[in-house]
């Protein structure tokens, strides 16, 4: 019934992330939308870590590229990474947004919007409030809100700062995540 | 943290002004983007919803402009992608302008104007300025004035120079701007030679002959449409070999666009004009 997972991380979030993409079936049947603050001068070798152990494919899109199923996508550096409507990337150098580039806040937002109640948004460890306003935007727009155990988290501002502002439907902890995608369908 | 959220209904009524009154067709911006844009302006500008956006602007002429200002993504930083000014500071533009009388290289959306500095800064330490004729175009006659006068933005200032440095190590990019009470200043010699121009290429005049077009992450904010359009006018413009470059996360992909680009660095993104 989910049409799409969106996950945003900062400090604290990489190793989350890999578990997460190691352990999703080769044959996964949903898009993950991946929006993780990362150096902005360092335009490679990111998405090759994170695609060592994957068994789905995680690219970095280009600009206007279908979304597919069972693919991971990236935000590039120093890009925010939009959903339009018709589910396709656009990406955009416009000014940061909580001095993020990409924005877990504008992937997300466009995300609901495209997916409505058809999404599942993910928040991890991270430094900043960044993702708070976008996972609260997935949640009012009926998407399924899931946060990080903060007690679980190598750095909690971010998870608790969206609990804050959201009721979530879960709070898990990563192993719970995984138990949890793998069971979609 | 609410923010005043524009329906499709509203996105048209504004498109349709903007053309009835104006002729500025919008219809093929990317819709994301522009819905974003536009709730950013009426909520920096106060005019509070959709009506108070039309008529504000329907009626005032300057305060069209500063919406074209602000409709135009500043670009980034100076030295954006510093890897694809490496390449252009170590090979293609050193090979290509020497022995090459008339060479011009045109930027058809100059925005803030960071790519065209980046680019003056490059030819000066080649001592290659005086060598090529620079066209830099824009919608926005705010932006046209701001370059003229060098104003730029001062918090850019530690990305820029940290770009900078990863482009050359022998100076330091402060010898090029000036800082005063009021903001940043370029050194605005770099650009005396530099032909700036108001124009909407899709609807004006373009310049010919061309022998290297900058329109990195532009196209990011058009549709597949306006996009195809765009390239069509830069392959008219480009003459046969010329380079074009794009953004590092962009493609040329329409309908037998191998016939008229071929792709010569995929880490930096630059196409040349086929041979025809």
């Amino acid at each position: 019934m989910y049409k799409a997972v969106v996950i945003g991380g900062s400090a604290g979030s990489f190793q989350v992330i890999t578990r997460i993409l190691n352990s999703l079936p080769k044959n996964f049947p949903l898009p993950v939308l991946l929006s993780l603050h990362r150096l902005k001068h360092v335009r490679s070798g990111f998405v090759e870590a994170l695609s060592i152990k994957s068994a789905i494919e995680v690219v970095e899109p280009s600009d206007k590229d279908t979304i597919k199923p069972g693919k991971a996508y990236l935000a590039p550096s120093n890009y925010h990474m939009y959903i339009e409507l018709n589910k396709k990337i656009a990406l955009s150098t416009e000014e940061p947004v909580n001095h993020s580039r990409p924005s877990i806040d504008l992937t997300f937002e466009t995300a609901a919007q495209a997916y409505r109640d058809k999404i599942v948004g993910i928040i991890l460890s991270g430094a900043n409030r960044d993702g708070a306003y976008g996972l609260q935007k997935l949640k009012q727009l009926g998407g399924l809100a899931i946060v990080q155990d903060p007690n679980e988290c190598q750095v909690k501002t971010m998870t608790e700062a969206s609990l804050k502002m959201t009721q979530v439907d879960h709070i898990f902890t990563t192993q719970q995540i995984i138990n949890f995608l793998q069971s979609l369908k | 943290m609410s923010r005043y959220e524009l329906g499709i209904v509203d996105i048209r009524s504004i498109i349709k002004l903007l053309d009835d009154v104006y002729n500025y067709d919008f219809k093929n911006h990317a819709l994301t983007f522009f819905k974003r844009r536009v709730e950013n302006f009426i909520k920096t500008q106060n005019l509070k919803d959709t009506e108070g956006f039309i008529q504000k602007i329907e009626k005032d002429r300057s305060f069209f402009e500063v919406f074209l200002k602000d409709i135009c993504v500043e670009t980034t930083e100076m030295f954006r992608d510093p890897s694809l000014w490496r390449l252009l500071k170590e090979d293609i533009l050193p090979k290509n302008i020497v022995n090459n009388p008339n060479y011009k290289i045109w930027i058809p959306e100059v925005s803030s104007g960071e790519e065209l500095f980046s680019l003056v800064i490059v030819l000066k330490k080649l001592r290659l300025l005086d060598k090529v004729q620079i066209i830099a175009s824009s919608i926005s006659d705010i932006n046209l004035e701001r370059i003229k006068a060098g104003i730029f933005d001062p918090k850019k200032i530690e990305v820029n120079d940290a770009n900078f440095s990863r482009v050359f190590t022998d100076n330091s990019l402060s010898d090029y701007y000036t800082l005063k009470e009021d903001g940043a200043y370029w050194d605005i010699s770099l650009i005396e030679n530099v032909k700036l121009i108001k124009q909407n290429i899709i609807f004006d005049d373009y310049p010919k002959g061309i022998k290297m077009i900058i329109f990195r992450n532009q196209m990011i904010y058009c549709n597949q449409i306006l996009q195809e359009r765009y390239l069509k006018i830069m392959h008219y413009s480009l003459v046969p070999s010329g380079h074009l470059l794009i953004g590092n996360n962009e493609k040329i992909d329409y309908w037998n666009s191998d016939k008229d680009f071929v792709l010569i660095s995929d880490t930096e993104s630059i196409y040349k004009k086929k041979l025809s």
